[in-house]
């Protein structure tokens, strides 16, 4: 796409190294927002995110043969891939070829392990000198553990998160969601659209790098200067550490979560005789206009049985309303089905659907951001393993008589 | 050696934890961010705990920026404002929806006296809808956006300990701010290249439902809500925690199936890496809980330290659990300076989440504490003339 519609990233060209969730993810971000992302996959399999469970339904396909990962669906929209094998010589080769002409490679091998496949950044600026490299590890590329593979739940457990769930002693929880590999593409893709900014005002490339463990300790940023040198150890910061799981309130239909940020005097006199609480608006434990009884306040866990007793009596979306008049705003716990029957999800419209060769249509979804200048956009499905191999090597001036032999010696797919 | 956003200004109308955790890390890239303040202090200085009398979050979410007050309920700041704006290609604004327009703020506002501006709306849940209105933090987003509907112990729904907080309560936060600084450097370079600025709007609830981008892949394939699974994966096996002798918990992480076979030979297992039930990683996820009895049973016959240590040279991904005090010090963050000291003029010694990102040619941060509010306002408005034109006309 061009155009005064096209994405900001457009006319970029990204050669995407990486396989799994987070460089795949982060790609696609760059590819969402206008990039030409080059998605290189091992020949046999592809990117190991292909074989994650769970799969689409053949039967929905248009030829009935299409079970594809849904998770691989999810994270490579709006790239071509070619398929390459780089642990042969010819292969690597053809990827320094495809990095010449490329703006931006992205990779995920591992410290100092692209360096040794010759596809590291002094190798490839060789030939490319106004080049990115962005290079994403779990650990960091120093200190004793920078070899050693990254996992979502590792990654959590290592950075303390399983510690902000569950009850200590217990079984460690997780996030369910994949936040180390998520949010750590989200930096990622900062750091390589950074980077292009900077090129574009001086020319020069430059290699940058990520870590999940440093994204997730970034995202806790508040708690290290929590934990500094407070002036009393106290506050929902610190004090949240050792409270019990919070699944918010029980309501008469559901559970809900609240907040008196904004409550007044008067405000909160007439919650509480709405919620017939009267005798509880002198109670100490209330104090503040209500804060210090409700989440975040010093008093929650004391006060929770006496909002439950007359939440209880009351559905959520009454609460809400008779909250939000006092100030303060409550809202329901959504799981999947309800939240895209929510009426706010559906006036957001988060979810567009692609037509993909084998799965059929699939669902999901757009970008976060509204640009009004150079949106984001969906405009490709995930690409079948190898489906670009020939257009793409074609543009480097590998012909269809040398793509045979490569294929045939299984350097290509 | 110049920093990125060198030369580019921002104009930070922001409160409490999305806008300014967004500012903050254009201002780590090197812009030059102003937060402008009412007279009154925001509610983030009050929150507890405090660090020599001011709010962590205040402290934290306001790194590597100039602080002015300003009251734009008053003309005669309000002119002011409008001046700074114009030296000002970054615009960002997360009040509840309506708020900036009603203040004489808005994207239309701005662009009058800035054409080229970059402005950026954020909210909690949109500016269209029957919650356009509503506000948001954190914790209310967890429970609104399904976040914690995948979270809690295995066979967990609402009233068994499912649908569990993240007790970290800025998460959704701060990936929201995440989310507008990406946005705001791919706006920097449209504008680079045509001269145009343009309006972002971006919403919590959209960045916390992107943040659970697989979870909600597996709901879509499936039509079915994804179960908690306590600490295991529902997409990998095995993938979870194991309790062992020392009654330490040890994580490990088997993503790819060239790792399997590495990981049976570490539990010393290696039968388990022919068995054809547990051939590829669709097979384990299928058996997950049967093949999580079997490795459960091998973890409890030794000590954590054991098992780290294998696994480790085994090449597969395990860590114990850590907490604030282990992780702080922990040879890997200390090898990789994630955490830093920094000193600072008002809350002494902090210790700070480094950069997020290194830039081999134009190194990010350092990280440098913002002052007291207001602390530069009497600078800021000498250099940039702000007290010059009494009508406040833009240049």
């Amino acid at each position: 796409m061009t155009g005064p519609t096209a994405g900001a990233l457009t006319g970029f060209t990204v050669l995407d190294l990486t396989q799994g969730l987070c460089g795949p993810y982060a790609a696609m971000r760059l590819a969402d927002a206008g990039a030409d992302v080059i998605k290189v996959e091992p020949p046999e399999v592809g990117d190991c995110a292909r074989a994650l469970p769970p799969f689409t339904d053949p039967s929905t396909g248009p030829s009935n043969d299409g079970a594809e990962s849904a998770i691989f669906l999810a994270l490579n929209r709006n790239k071509r891939s070619v398929a390459i094998d780089l642990d042969t010589h010819t292969g690597r080769y053809l990827v320094r070829r495809l990095a010449a002409d490329a703006d931006v490679v992205l990779e995920d091998l591992g410290p100092g392990r692209a360096e040794k496949l010759g596809l590291g950044h002094s190798r490839l600026k060789a030939d490319n000198p106004d080049l990115i490299t962005c290079s994403i590890s779990a650990w960091g590329e120093q200190g004793p553990m920078r070899d050693l593979p990254g996992a979502e739940l590792v990654v959590q457990a290592m950075a303390e998160y399983t510690r902000s769930l569950g009850r200590i002693g217990d079984a460690p929880i997780r996030l369910g969601a994949d936040v180390a590999n998520l949010n750590t593409a989200i930096f990622a893709s900062q750091a390589v659209t950074a980077a292009l900014f900077h090129r574009l005002r001086t020319g020069k490339g430059q290699r940058v790098a990520v870590s999940m463990l440093r994204v997730l300790l970034h995202m806790r940023g508040i708690m290290w200067a929590a934990r500094s040198d407070p002036d009393f150890w106290g506050g929902f910061h610190l004090d949240h550490y050792v409270n019990p799981p919070e699944h918010g309130y029980e309501a008469a239909d559901g559970r809900l979560f609240f907040g008196l940020r904004r409550a007044s005097s008067e405000d909160f006199d007439r919650l509480m005789i709405d919620l017939g609480l009267v005798d509880h608006i002198a109670d100490d434990r209330f104090g503040n206009f209500g804060r210090d009884a409700a989440p975040l306040g010093r008093h929650v866990e004391e006060a929770r049985e006496v909002w439950e007793e007359a939440f209880r009596q009351r559905s959520v979306e009454e609460l809400r309303t008779l909250i939000q008049s006092a100030g303060g705003d409550a809202v329901g716990f959504n799981d999947y089905p309800s939240l895209f029957e929510h009426p706010q999800i559906r006036a957001l419209e988060v979810t567009t659907e692609i037509e993909h060769p084998t799965a059929g249509p699939v669902r999901t979804l757009r970008p976060v951001a509204r640009m009004d200048a150079s949106p984001a956009s969906v405009r490709t499905p995930p690409p079948l393993l190898g489906q670009h191999t020939d257009e793409v090597l074609d543009t480097v001036g590998v012909d269809a008589a040398e793509r045979a032999a490569l294929r045939a010696a299984h350097v290509i797919a | 050696m110049t920093a990125i956003l060198a030369g580019i200004r921002v104009f930070d109308m922001t409160l409490a934890a999305v806008g300014p955790w967004a500012s903050k890390l254009l201002g780590q890239l090197g812009a030059d961010v102003i937060k402008v303040e009412a007279p009154e202090p925001e509610m983030s200085h009050q929150i507890p705990p405090k660090v020599k009398g001011t709010g962590v979050l205040y402290i934290s979410a306001n790194f590597n920026k100039r602080q002015i007050v300003l009251d734009l309920k008053s003309e005669a700041d309000k002119a002011k404002a409008y001046r700074l704006a114009s030296h000002c290609d970054v615009f960002i604004q997360n009040m509840r929806t309506g708020a900036a327009e009603k203040l004489g703020f808005g994207y239309d506002d701005i662009v009058a006296v800035r054409p080229d501006v970059i402005y950026v709306t954020s909210t909690a849940y949109g500016r269209v809808g029957p919650m356009a209105s509503d506000g948001g933090v954190d914790p209310l987003l967890q429970a609104f956006s399904g976040f914690t509907s995948v979270n809690g112990p295995e066979g967990s729904g609402p009233e068994e300990g499912g649908f569990e907080m993240f007790r970290h309560l800025a998460h959704l936060d701060i990936t929201t701010s995440s989310n507008i600084v990406e946005a705001v450097l791919q706006a920097l370079i449209h504008r680079e290249r045509t001269g145009q600025g343009q309006h972002i709007e971006i919403e919590m609830v959209t960045a916390a439902l992107a943040l659970q981008h697989t979870k909600l892949a597996e709901f879509f394939a499936t039509g079915t809500q994804p179960p908690p699974l306590g600490s295991a994966s529902t997409i990998t096996a095995p993938h979870q925690a194991f309790q062992c002798q020392d009654r330490e918990w040890l994580t490990v992480g088997v993503t790819r199936d060239e790792e399997w076979p590495a990981f049976c030979r570490a539990l010393q297992l290696d039968d388990l890496a022919h068995d054809p039930r547990y051939e590829t990683n669709a097979d384990r996820v299928a058996a997950r809980t049967e093949l999580a009895s079997t490795l459960a049973a091998r973890f409890a016959t030794k000590p954590a330290a054991w098992w780290a240590h294998r696994l480790t040279q085994a090449g597969v991904a395990n860590s114990r659990v850590q907490d604030f005090d282990t992780l702080r010090h922990h040879p890997q963050v200390t090898a990789n300076q994630h955490l830093v000291e920094i000193e600072t003029p008002h809350f002494g010694t902090l210790t700070v989440d480094q950069v997020p990102w290194d830039f081999s040619a134009t190194p990010a941060g350092p990280v440098v504490a913002g002052g007291l509010q207001g602390e530069h306002s009497a600078q800021i408005r000498a250099e940039l003339g702000l007290d010059d034109d009494a009508n406040g006309a833009a240049p």
